[in-house]
């Protein structure tokens, strides 16, 4: 079953309006934080065990302890730049929240001392833009932004900003990047963004769902909040479901949720005579599951990372039988070769090597040897860049190959790979 | 970086125990350690942009490799890039580099020294998978009136565009594009031409930037390199001459951290010109008052530069016998640029005060610069190298320096004037106000190495060609007062006398003129021999 | 033994065996002149294979300028020294870099062939011309328009591998 914590009142169109977002406990939860001192409430995230919903997974109080103690100024940004395939949680959070997402960066930024914050957001995503703009107009007008912030002696300014829509720029140095106004590309790390960020500023990035979690961590306290989850990852999460099931959508579900239970239970399942051949279950850039890891896996951050997955933004691909993964490969390999920014050789040549190989092999006229090369190349990927693009780039083609190698093999060996085609695809129709 | 021990830290390099100052990158450690770490976007004199990723290391206690040079040593840290898995890294990160790179050697004018070339014979794997079609960009753009840009032989390694943002803080270049489709390129309508452009060739690690002036000209394995100072302006930067048989080809700067870093300016990268036959003074051009004495006939008959040594030592000689007849020192006048060593001064001046008990010498000084303008990086208003040696030689002498305008009044009552004249042409605009003090002068004596051609006009200047400065050598003492010493190189044109000789023949000594023919290279071993595994 | 010896050390006798061979060589060869070994030179001249080092051929691309891209490999491999060439840019990007002289002083070449080896592109070759005499020692400075277009190549040899081929094939 759904356990709708984060998305309890979606259902209500009024709930996007400040006035409707009160109605239901809005802004409450600002009122209470307002009274503890932020380190209480850097302490409070950190016992329960909030952790980053963007795709990393690090803890978010743990974090917001790294700020160095100095004068600078510090700034909190959001990370609406919800950019990686199959990911459309934080999408809905904005469009039908976006009070929430508001109140969770005032106590954040009230936590860290932040005077300053930007929501960074997609740029394909201008009516979700449009959305929160209002959103934080209504919030300054009745003083929940602003200077002196329901005259508790608070100060906090909150902007928009839309990106051009770069992949990269979801990389939270790569945003701080395109925030300053540079070519969107990651920065070296150390320094961290916590200690050097934001115009060389101490600066938090964090996830549209992380920091909408956070009224909720304020409203039920630690143990209200780790009442869900498991004991290592506590909490609801998102998942953005997609694919070849038959009721696609975000499902708000406790960390440690089985994945047979969301696919078969919440989503309905695959469509009629279709049988599952493989998930993705954290977005494209996780490590693909076979049928059989699919099924017996729980969604929480360790059983993934045991399965040789991760949990990633929580979008889950569902793959039936009736499409070729070398296809499949191939669109992931176009998406981060277009989306790789060019800074770090491996990736920047990798990415092109990666598709060019996986196009000739989808072409049939490579043979075993490509296939092979295809996972050295990979395997030369992982770890060597500043950012996590080329991790991302190389663990789909690892994974794939060595889930799925018998179907590579039958493209390389071109026959076969034509009757591939043949049976198994061409004899559904598309859509 | 002081010596004091607290500031020391220690760490082993491939098990090799150093100790460096603290806040050293690893990559320097392994400079230090004098190990060989493979390396491209990593440069001494720029921030780290971390984005080749070559400079694989493992540090012991650390399950994932890094990248040196934006790792900090620690102190105890071990840290190597010998293990297997580095190797294989960097063979790859190799492979990558030269997945797109159009191999062009032949037509490209790094070859021979190649980032590429030299790190692929070093760490590559010899044998690539590549077997894929490769990225196509632009070839032989334009990027102004200096250098061209082929991206396709780019790695972008964004040292260029580091060194337009940081160094001359110009900002003309940038990356376009993302992914295999990035290049580099200057921003609309901006072309690269600032003062020290041509740097970026220099730390360019391929030929993807190459010096119009120096293009195909030359194969770098036919360069020999000369150790040299730059003698443009008085900030004296250490450069590297290259030359070879047919004589100098470029100029590049040589790191020296105590005075201009990694950097030299462009205008200085001309002295190479003035060293060539083209430029130079060959032979001596008498004044038409003494081209009817015994000297100049030899010199008119036979106008070869072989016979240059024997008619300059005529010309000097006749200078001898012209200084003696003039009693009164105050008739005779020494205009001299800051453009010669210390040695030269010295050895001219005692002549002259001991012969002629000369006091007091023209300071010829381009009174368009301010002495003190400097851009903030390298290029000083002072465009000679030696002002400060020449104040300091006429000091300890005791010879009075006046400054070269008031040759105005005094011109005219000159029966004898010797002028050391400059050597950069360029950078001296007012040579003619200084013609026609010349030519109030009874007779001019002007010892140059360049050839001046307004001053074959003027009827009574005697040209006396010099060695350049290259083939003089000399201590030259800089703005600042740093010491640098020229060492000497080959002559470019035979039998030309250089300051000593010349100063012995004004002292009536007898002179050995050895035959200085330029210095035949040996033959050159086959370079192209070199291991495979 | 030392009768025998003395009849070893008897030259006449050698010499009229020796005498024997000619004439009976001369016999044969009189008699069938096809299979005759030596050549009446110059009027008769060997034709060698395709193969011989002979005098250098400069290689031309299908619109028939030179295919050298002036890398100046062969000068520097060259172990007599005897090739000279002088770059310049090319024009035409894609180019970039061609020889305005070429020149080979055949009087120290050594035929040893390095500069055939050495190009990347092709654009020498050893020809199979090995008779070349002249009246003038200056006249064995070979310039490019003997080595490219002398009339004995006819319009030039053509190069295997073109540029605009290698540039389409993506190599």
């Amino acid at each position: 079953m759904e356990v709708k914590i984060l998305t309890q009142h979606y259902d209500k169109p009024e709930y996007k309006s400040l006035d409707g977002y009160k109605k239901y406990d809005g802004y409450n939860q600002l009122k209470k934080a307002l009274t503890l001192k932020p380190d209480e409430i850097t302490e409070m995230v950190k016992q329960a065990g909030l952790r980053g919903r963007g795709g990393a997974g690090f803890p978010a109080g743990v974090k917001w302890s790294f700020l160095p103690k100095n004068n600078k100024t510090r700034y909190l940004i959001c990370n609406a730049d919800e950019g990686e395939p199959g990911t459309f949680k934080d999408r809905e959070m904005m469009d039908k929240a976006p009070h929430q997402l508001i109140e969770g960066m005032i106590i954040s930024a009230f936590a860290i001392g932040s005077p300053k914050s930007y929501i960074y957001i997609r740029g394909e995503y201008f009516e979700s833009k449009k959305i929160v703009e209002q959103a934080i107009k209504e919030a300054y007008e009745n003083n929940l932004l602003g200077d002196n912030i329901l005259k508790s002696g608070f100060s906090h300014h909150m902007d928009i900003y839309s990106g051009a829509g770069a992949y990269i720029c979801g990389e939270e140095t790569g945003l701080i990047s395109s925030l300053e106004g540079k070519k969107g590309q990651p920065k070296l790390k150390p320094p961290f963004p916590a200690v050097e960020g934001y115009l060389a500023n101490p600066t938090i990035v964090n996830n549209v769902e992380t920091l909408a979690s956070v009224t909720v961590i304020i409203r039920d306290g630690v143990d209200g909040y780790r009442k869900h989850g498991t004991e290592k990852s506590p909490g609801t999460k998102l998942f953005s479901v997609s694919g070849n099931v038959v009721k696609p959508g975000n499902y708000e579900v406790p960390l440690g949720y089985p994945l047979k239970d969301i696919i078969f239970n919440l989503c309905g399942g695959l469509k009629e005579g279709r049988k599952l051949k493989a998930v993705i279950p954290g977005g494209s850039s996780a490590p693909v599951l076979n049928a059989e890891e699919a099924m017996s896996v729980n969604m929480d951050y360790e059983d993934l990372a045991s399965k040789g997955s991760m949990l990633g933004s929580g979008a889950i691909i569902v793959i039936d039988d009736s499409n070729s993964m070398v296809e499949l490969l191939k669109v992931l390999m176009n998406f981060y070769h277009h989306e790789s920014c060019g800074q770090c050789t491996p990736c920047r040549e990798g990415t092109g090597w990666l598709l060019k190989l996986s196009n000739s092999i989808l072409s049939g006229s490579a043979n075993l040897n490509d296939v092979a090369l295809l996972e050295k190349v990979a395997s030369h990927m992982k770890g060597k860049t500043i950012c996590a693009l080329s991790d991302a780039a190389a663990f789909p083609v690892l994974s794939f190959v060595s889930k799925f190698k018998e179907e590579f093999t039958s493209y390389a060996t071109s026959n076969v790979a034509l009757k591939f085609q043949a049976t198994n695809v061409q004899s559904y129709k598309r859509g | 970086m002081s010596g004091k021990n607290e500031d020391l830290i220690s760490c082993s390099v491939n098990g090799k125990t150093i100790s460096v100052p603290k806040n050293t990158s690893a990559i320097k450690a392994f400079k230090i350690a004098e190990q060989d770490i493979a390396h491209y976007c990593y440069h001494p004199g720029l921030s780290v942009a971390g984005c080749c990723r070559l400079c694989m290391i493992e540090i012991e206690g650390n399950p994932r490799t890094q990248i040196a040079c934006n790792t900090m040593v620690t102190e105890g840290m071990k840290i190597n890039n010998q293990s297997k898995q580095i190797k294989e890294d960097v063979q790859w990160g190799l492979d990558f580099h030269l997945l797109n790179h159009p191999l062009d050697c032949p037509i490209c004018d790094q070859a021979g020294e190649c980032g590429l070339q030299d790190q692929y014979m070093k760490f590559g794997q010899y044998k690539p998978d590549m077997n894929q079609k490769k990225v196509k960009k632009a070839k032989v753009v334009s990027l102004g009136e200096k250098i061209v840009l082929d991206s396709e032989r780019c790695i972008l390694c964004s040292r260029c565009v580091r060194f337009t943002d940081e160094v001359s803080k110009t900002h003309e270049l940038g990356i376009f594009n993302r992914g295999d489709k990035s290049e580099v390129g200057t921003f609309n309508g901006k072309e690269l031409n600032n003062d020290y452009a041509l740097n970026t060739v220099d730390i360019c690690p391929v030929g993807a930037l190459t010096s119009k002036d120096f293009r195909f000209k030359q194969r770098v394995w036919y360069l020999k390199k000369a150790e040299a100072i730059c003698t443009g302006c008085s900030t004296g930067c250490s450069i590297y001459l290259d030359y070879n048989e047919e004589g100098f080809f470029r100029v590049r700067p040589k790191p020296n951290e105590d005075n201009n870093s990694y950097w030299m300016c462009d205008e200085g990268r001309d002295l190479y010109q003035h060293l060539n036959k083209e430029k130079r003074l060959v032979k001596v051009y008498p004044s038409k008052k003494v081209s009817t004495s015994n000297f100049a006939v030899s010199s008119s008959s036979s106008s070869s530069s072989s016979s240059s040594s024997s008619s300059s030592k005529k010309a000097i000689k006749y200078l001898k016998s012209e200084l003696e007849n003039i009693k009164d020192s105050t008739k005779i006048g020494v205009l001299v640029t800051g453009q010669y060593s210390v040695e030269d001064y010295k050895e001219f001046f005692s002549v002259l005060k001991e012969k002629n008990s000369i006091n007091q010498i023209y300071h010829w000084f381009d009174q368009k610069n301010s002495k003190n303008d400097f851009d903030d990086l390298l290029i000083r208003g002072d465009k000679n190298p030696n002002t400060k040696g020449l104040l300091e030689v006429a000091k300890d002498m005791s010879l009075k320096v006046i400054d070269s305008s008031e040759l105005k009044n005094t011109a005219s009552n000159l029966e004898i004037l010797i002028v050391l004249g400059p050597e950069y042409k360029k950078f001296f605009s007012t040579i003619d106000e200084k013609l026609e003090y010349f030519k109030q002068a009874l007779q001019v004596f002007y010892f140059s190495s360049v050839k001046l051609d307004s001053l074959d006009s003027i009827s009574n200047v005697t040209q006396i060609p010099l060695q350049s400065l290259v083939e003089r050598g000399g201590t030259y003492i800089n703005y600042k007062g740093l010491k640098q010493k020229l060492s000497i190189l080959p002559q470019v044109i035979p039998k030309i006398l250089s300051f000593s000789q010349i100063a012995k023949v004004l002292n009536g000594e007898k002179i050995q003129l050895e035959p200085l023919f330029l210095k035949t290279q040996p033959v050159k071993d086959n370079q192209f021999s070199f291991q495979k595994n | 033994m030392k009768v025998n010896r003395n009849i070893k050390t008897y030259f006449l006798l050698s010499t009229f065996s020796g005498m024997k061979f000619t004439f009976f060589k001369m016999l044969k060869n009189l008699f069938n002149k096809k299979k005759m070994i030596t050549l009446n030179y110059p009027e008769e001249k060997y034709k060698y294979s395709s193969r011989f080092k002979g005098t250098h051929v400069l290689t031309v691309k299908k619109d028939g300028s030179l295919r050298c891209t002036a890398c100046m490999l062969c000068a520097t491999n060259c172990p007599a020294q005897c090739i000279k060439i002088t770059a310049d840019e090319h024009k035409d990007s894609s180019v970039e870099k061609y020889p305005i002289s070429y020149e080979i002083d055949i009087l120290r070449c050594v035929y040893c062939g390095f500069c055939e080896e050495a190009c990347p592109v092709d654009a020498i070759r050893m020809g199979p011309e090995w008779q070349t005499p002249d009246k003038n020692g200056s006249k064995f400075n070979y310039d490019i328009r003997y080595l490219a277009y002398r009339p004995q190549l006819k319009g030039g040899v053509e190069s295997s591998l073109d540029d605009k081929e290698r540039h389409s094939w993506g190599i």
